[in-house]
Parts: C-alpha cells; sequence; structure tokens
C-alpha cells in the first residue's frame, strides 16, 4: 500500500517536472525568436503636420503589437504608419517624444526621441510605465511609474515616482516626491505616504499640473518646475491633462460609488462636468481639440466632447495612447 | 530544475530533523513539505502578480489594491467556517485538501480568464478562499498529532518549512521571468506543477488524526454553541485577549523597514531584501526557539518576542547608529516572528480540547490577524498627522502595557504548559 502510494508520489512528481521544465524551454526558445523579429526594422518616418501619434495594438500584426504609429488627425481610419519604436507609453510635442519601454523582464526605460523617430536618449526608470508627457515646447519631459515592491499582500497600496526630464541633456530635472515642497492652504505639507502622478505641463513648460495622492485622497497640484514649488488646488483629482487653450483640466474622479468617470474642470470657475462617457476607465486623457478629448477604452481610442454632452465614439481601432501633434 | 534542488535542500532539512532526534510526527514534516510547495507555488505568483496585471492586463496597481483589499476581510470569514466545518466533521484532511486544491486549480484559471478584471477577480477571491480554508484544519492536524510538550517544537519544524518555501517562491518567479522574459503562461504553468507535488504529498501521505488521539476527552459533540463556548474558558480567553492587544501594539514590518530606511538612511532598492533577510532568520530560529519554548515555557517565549519587538522601536527613536545597526534589527525582527507566530499556535493548542482545536485556532488567528490590520492603519495615520518618532512613541506606549498584561495573563498558562 504505502510503496504504490510511493510510486504514485514519484509518477506525479515526475510528470510535472517534465511538464514545467518542458514549458518553461518552450516558452524560452519561443520568445528568443521573437524578440529578434521585432529589432529588424527601425526605419525613420515622415511626420505629417496634423497627425496622432498612439501605439498600435493590432494582434493580427503580433511583431509590431505595441509599435507607435501616425496616422492623419482628420483622417484617423486612413493608413497608419509604423515607427521602429516599440513602447508601452508613448507621448509627443514640438518635435520632441517620450516612449516609455520594456527592456528585460522588470526593466523599463523612457527614450528619447526626436521628429524622425530616432532615438536621442535613454533615462532608467524605477518601475512599471504609467504616464508620459512632453511640454508644449519640447523642453521638458515626464514620466510616472509605478514603483516596484508592492505586493499581493499589502491591499490598496501603491507607490508611485514622478520625474520630470530635460529632454535636450537626458538629464532627471527633479523627482516630485523627493525635490519639491507642497503647500496647501498656504502650510507646507509632507508625508511619506504622498505619492505623485500624472503631470500635464502649461504652454511656458515651466508650470504644470499633477495629482498628489495622501492618506485615501486625492489632490490637484499646480506646480512649478524651477522654484521646486507645487500648491494644492482642488481635490478628489487625478491625472490631469490640460486643454490646449489652457483653460481647463481634464481628468478622473472617484465619485460616490467609488468609481472613477471622466470630469472636466474648468480653472476659472471650478466648476466639475461629467463627461458623457460613464465607464470607469484608468487613463491620463490627451485632447484632440479645445471641444473634444481621447481616451483608451480597453484597446481602442475614445472620444467625446469635453462639454458633458454627446455621446461617446470609438476614435481609432486597435490603439492606446494617443498623442495629438498640433499643427 | 528548482524541483530537484529544493527537494535535495528538503532531503537534507528532513535528516537534519532526524538526526537532531526532534521526534515530531511524520504528519509535521509531512505538512511543512506540503506547505513548502504550496507556498513556492503562490509566493511565485504573488511576487509576479502585480506586474502580470498592470502589464498584460492594463489595471492599474490600484484597481489591483481595490481586488486584494476587498477579499481580505471574506478570507477571514471563510478561515472560521472551516475551522469549524473541520472540527464537526473530524475530516481535516479533506478539508484542508479541498483548500490546497481550490488554489492549485486558480493558477491554470489565471490563463483561462484572459483580461477581464471581473473575472480576474473572481480568480484571486477563490485563491484566497483556498488559504482561508486550509490554515485552520492544517494547524489543528499538527497540534492533534503532537503531544502536548512538543507543541512548540511542531509548529516550528512547519513553520521553518512554510517560511522556505515562501522564501524560494520569489525567486523561481523573478527567476522564470529573467528567462522567459514575456512568458506568464510559464510561471502560471510551474506554479501549478509545485502546488499539485504539495496537494500529492497531503494526499498520499498524509494521515487524518484519528479521533481518539487524545482519549481522555469523552465524545463531545461539536456545536456552534460548543466553539463560542470556548471563549468562557479562562486560558483560551487569556490567550485570545493577549493576543489580540499585542497584535493591536504591532507595527507593521512594511512600517518598520521604512522607518528604519529613515533612520539608518539606506537605499530604498534594499527593501526587498529586508523581507528576505527577515524570512531567513525565521526559518533558521523556527525550530530552535520551538524546543526552547517547549522547555521553558512557551507563554514566556511568547511575551519575550513582543519585547524584542519593542528594542526594535526604540531604535526607531534613538538617533541614527549608522547602516550597519540594519543587519541587528532584521535579526531581531526575524527573531522576534519566530518567537510568537508559531508559539502562538501551540499555546493555544494545548489549551484546546481536541474536538475544538481548528476552530480555536482558527478564531486566534483571525483576532489577531484583524488586530494587526487595524494596528497598520492606525499607526499608517499616526505617523501622517504626529509624525514617526511620536507614532512609534504611542506603539511603543501601548507594547509595554500589552506586555505587561501578557505577562499576568499568560503566566498560569504557560507554567502549566512548561511542567506537562
Amino acid at each position: 500500500m504505502r510503496s504504490r502510494r510511493g510510486l504514485g508520489f514519484v509518477l506525479l512528481t515526475t510528470i510535472c517536472v517534465v511538464v514545467a521544465v518542458g514549458f518553461v524551454l518552450w516558452s524560452a526558445l519561443g520568445s528568443r525568436g521573437a524578440s529578434e523579429a521585432v529589432a529588424e526594422t527601425v526605419q525613420p518616418v515622415s511626420l505629417p503636420r496634423d497627425a496622432v501619434i498612439f501605439r498600435s495594438l493590432d494582434r493580427a500584426d503580433a511583431k509590431a503589437y505595441g509599435r507607435v504609429a501616425i496616422v492623419s488627425r482628420t483622417d484617423p481610419s486612413g493608413p497608419r504608419e509604423l515607427s521602429g519604436l516599440t513602447c508601452e507609453r508613448v507621448y509627443y510635442a514640438a518635435g520632441q517624444g517620450i516612449c516609455l519601454a520594456k527592456t528585460g523582464a522588470v526593466k523599463y526605460v523612457a527614450v528619447l526621441f526626436g521628429s524622425d523617430f530616432r532615438p536621442t536618449h535613454e533615462v532608467a526608470l524605477s518601475g512599471f510605465p504609467s504616464r508620459a508627457r512632453i511640454s508644449p515646447d519640447g523642453r521638458y519631459a515626464s514620466a510616472t511609474v509605478f514603483a516596484a515592491g508592492h505586493s499581493y499582500a499589502s491591499p490598496g497600496q501603491f507607490s508611485t515616482t514622478t520625474t520630470i526630464m530635460d529632454t535636450a541633456s537626458g538629464t532627471v530635472v527633479a523627482d516630485l516626491e523627493k525635490d519639491f515642497t507642497v503647500t496647501k492652504d498656504g502650510k507646507a505639507i509632507d508625508s511619506p505616504d504622498f505619492n505623485f502622478w500624472g503631470v500635464t505641463f502649461a504652454a511656458d513648460s515651466n508650470r504644470f499640473y499633477a495629482t498628489l495622492g495622501t492618506a485615501g485622497a486625492t489632490y490637484l497640484i499646480e506646480g512649478d518646475v524651477q522654484a521646486r514649488t507645487a500648491q494644492v488646488v482642488h481635490e478628489n483629482v487625478e491625472c490631469p491633462s490640460l486643454s490646449p487653450d489652457g483653460t481647463r483640466i481634464a481628468y478622473k474622479l472617484v465619485g460616490d460609488s467609488g468609481v472613477w468617470r471622466f470630469h472636466v474642470l474648468d480653472l476659472a470657475t471650478m466648476t466639475e462636468t461629467p463627461l458623457a462617457e460613464t465607464k470607469p476607465i484608468d487613463d491620463q486623457i490627451e485632447w484632440l481639440d479645445d471641444d473634444s478629448v481621447l481616451y483608451r477604452v480597453d484597446e481602442e481610442i475614445w472620444t467625446v466632447p469635453a462639454d458633458g454632452t454627446g455621446s461617446p465614439e470609438r476614435y481609432l481601432a486597435a490603439a492606446d495612447s494617443p498623442a495629438v501633434v498640433r499643427p | 530544475m528548482y524541483q530537484v534542488e529544493s527537494t535535495a535542500a528538503v532531503a537534507r532539512v528532513h535528516r537534519a530533523l532526524l538526526t537532531r532526534r526532534l521526534n515530531v510526527s511524520r504528519v509535521v514534516v509531512l505538512l511543512g513539505l506540503t506547505s513548502l510547495f504550496t507556498d513556492i507555488s503562490s509566493e511565485m505568483v504573488a511576487t509576479i502578480l502585480p506586474v502580470y496585471l498592470v502589464y498584460t492586463l492594463g489595471l492599474s496597481p490600484f484597481q489591483f489594491g481595490i481586488i486584494d483589499g476587498i477579499y481580505q476581510g471574506s478570507s477571514a470569514l471563510v478561515r472560521i467556517a472551516s475551522g469549524f466545518l473541520s472540527d464537526r466533521t473530524r475530516r481535516y484532511k479533506t478539508v484542508a485538501g479541498v483548500g490546497y486544491g481550490l488554489s492549485a486549480v486558480c493558477k491554470p484559471l489565471f490563463l483561462i480568464v484572459g483580461s477581464a478584471w471581473g473575472a480576474v477577480g473572481a480568480v484571486v477571491l477563490l485563491d484566497r478562499t483556498g488559504k482561508g480554508i486550509r490554515t485552520s484544519p492544517r494547524d489543528a492536524m499538527i497540534s492533534l498529532s503532537t503531544p502536548h510538550e512538543k507543541l512548540g517544537t511542531a509548529f516550528g519544524v512547519h513553520r521553518a518549512l512554510d517560511t522556505t518555501g515562501a522564501m524560494l517562491g520569489p525567486l523561481i518567479g523573478f527567476g522564470l521571468l529573467l528567462l522567459t522574459p514575456d512568458s506568464f503562461d510559464s510561471i502560471f504553468v510551474v506554479s501549478l506543477c509545485f502546488a499539485l507535488i504539495g496537494l500529492g504529498i497531503l494526499a498520499l501521505f498524509v494521515k487524518n488524526p484519528p479521533a481518539e488521539t487524545r482519549a481522555e476527552e469523552p465524545k463531545p459533540r461539536v456545536t456552534l454553541r460548543a466553539a463560542a463556548g470556548l471563549l468562557k474558558g479562562s486560558r483560551y480567553r487569556a490567550l485570545v485577549i493577549a493576543g489580540t492587544i499585542l497584535s493591536l501594539a504591532t507595527i507593521s514590518d512594511g512600517f518598520l523597514y521604512l522607518g528604519l530606511q529613515r533612520n539608518l538612511d539606506f537605499d530604498t532598492s534594499f527593501f526587498p531584501l529586508l523581507f528576505v533577510g527577515t524570512s531567513f532568520v525565521y526559518m533558521i530560529l523556527a525550530v530552535p526557539i520551538g524546543r526552547l519554548a517547549d522547555r521553558i515555557g512557551r507563554g514566556r517565549v511568547f511575551v519575550s518576542g513582543y519585547a524584542l519587538l519593542l528594542l526594535v522601536y526604540l531604535s526607531l527613536l534613538l538617533p541614527s547608529g549608522g547602516a550597519g545597526l540594519l543587519v541587528v534589527y532584521i535579526a531581531i525582527l526575524g527573531t522576534f516572528y519566530a518567537a510568537t507566530d508559531g508559539v502562538l499556535m501551540a499555546l493555544t493548542g494545548a489549551v484546546l480540547p481536541a474536538s475544538l482545536q481548528a476552530s480555536g485556532l482558527s478564531f486566534v488567528v483571525t483576532a489577531t490577524s484583524v488586530g494587526r490590520l487595524v494596528a497598520s492603519i492606525v499607526f499608517g495615520a499616526l505617523w501622517t498627522w504626529a509624525g514617526l518618532q511620536n507614532a512609534v512613541l504611542v506603539f511603543g506606549a501601548c507594547l509595554v502595557l500589552a506586555l505587561a498584561f501578557a505577562a499576568i495573563a499568560l503566566r498560569r498558562t504557560s507554567g502549566e504548559a512548561a511542567r506537562a
């Protein structure tokens, strides 16, 4: 009896070892082939003046999944041109781009690139890419990552790192959590649980907005890159995005039901307007123009008017991370 | 290949155990091995799960935190229910097997459900439920198959093996991720294999403890009333209260590491190393401290463990002594775990009637883990509002009071256990 059990266990273990080792070897060899294929095509692309840059998520073409692509803004269903960059998140403004890319199993870098889509600088990132922005004049880039080390066992806890980079030199200018003094109602505040995410730059590049999360609440902060200061200007704002005319901020608001809803905040009157998109979506909005916004729904880009009217419509299939190149 | 290595390590541990004549029951070692393989399986997934969810499924870690947070509570309820059910049916092995099996089944389910985050949430729930189900019948089996005077050693052996698995799991997870960068599939497949081996050990080799293990007791009826009546017993009640108030004064290790980091000023990238270091000390000391507890009194060792925690608190209040001291604090923290976690189970097991082992153990575990959760929330709030120093002062004062209470409350229990 005992030996039969022993035999059963040996059999079970053998099958498990064979399956495990076999599967790992098979996927190790398979993935190696794939990564070679991706590396083969790096061609410069020509950028039309009125375009949308995005991540192409065409699953039918597995090798091009996550590749940065370009379509005409006025004809988004027209042909898309693929670049040689593969990213987790991409943004572009004024001839300067940022591509948050995966370079190893758990290694990520911010690749800065110019209008020819050739990398100019690489900046190491300390975690999983979440948000990317370029200032309207192309001077600064910003990246938000989820820092490593969130455990399955620590409920609701997460930690972000948000940095601002100089695009010309490819160096980190500031880490919001380490380098900035935040004031709320005129008083300086600080806490070990401070997290910053989702930078959006104003027209002069020096002024910016971002989210500060602490003690379960989120705040909209308005910051000054040179002065290394920021002040709280509003509550319950995540992933702000400043409109091209600089008058409004589109963002995620956590409603009474505990889920996100896109809103637009008028900075002059501080009135909040819910948008017609009712799905809870985790994305940093991109303004298509002063009247409508773009955002990710699963693996598609959708659009909705910015004044709360109308209804959501699909803008671009098999795509996310839109960046509108303004003429 | 990892399997071969860990099996060899296990064989060494097993031999070491036998040569040192610890004489713990075969069931304890087998349950330890089951936990070892199950922990490798679950920890390798736990390590990469946040990355998997955000990278492959496009979930934000924040959303994942919500999923995880919601289901923490349900796992506590399941644990108490499964404890009672195990006592009622006396089929500890079957109930534990369902728990281990459920978690094993979840590994391939992660692959099948794909990207719907509701479904992913449901699989995480199932996985947690499995963990909730298996804990109390497993601890009851350890307790039931061990004579009272050996309980500390038995739980020490089990926890040492369990922690070994928890340390190997993340290493294997990251190793696989390096080997097959984009293939999360292979992690789930390998995890399933480890889980099946763990389940196989339980199913094929562990015998359900016979009802008449402790023959001194007549066949009592296991009812909800009888389970609730446990709290009327002064020794059990003293343990529950002492364990709970001590846990309420416990600063979670995440916060302790953060505090140490501020005080000693080392790079935050060492954080994962701190967890590994603490687990390592715990693993090494679980058996010797368990034996010590059996010799000199488990209550005494348990209370001393918390006194060590007080030392770590003090270190946060003193001026910085340099990063070299970090090693000392990690050693103290690991010793604290070794002197409290398994020892509390041993203390409790010794005062519970055989018929209500699983119910009684599950209640203590739930009460202390709820205590720790509350303590974490309070400490985080205190740190934010009053600063680190003040928060530690408050928790230090509470811990001194809790220690004094526990020392008095446990004196009787501990004395009897030592003589037994």
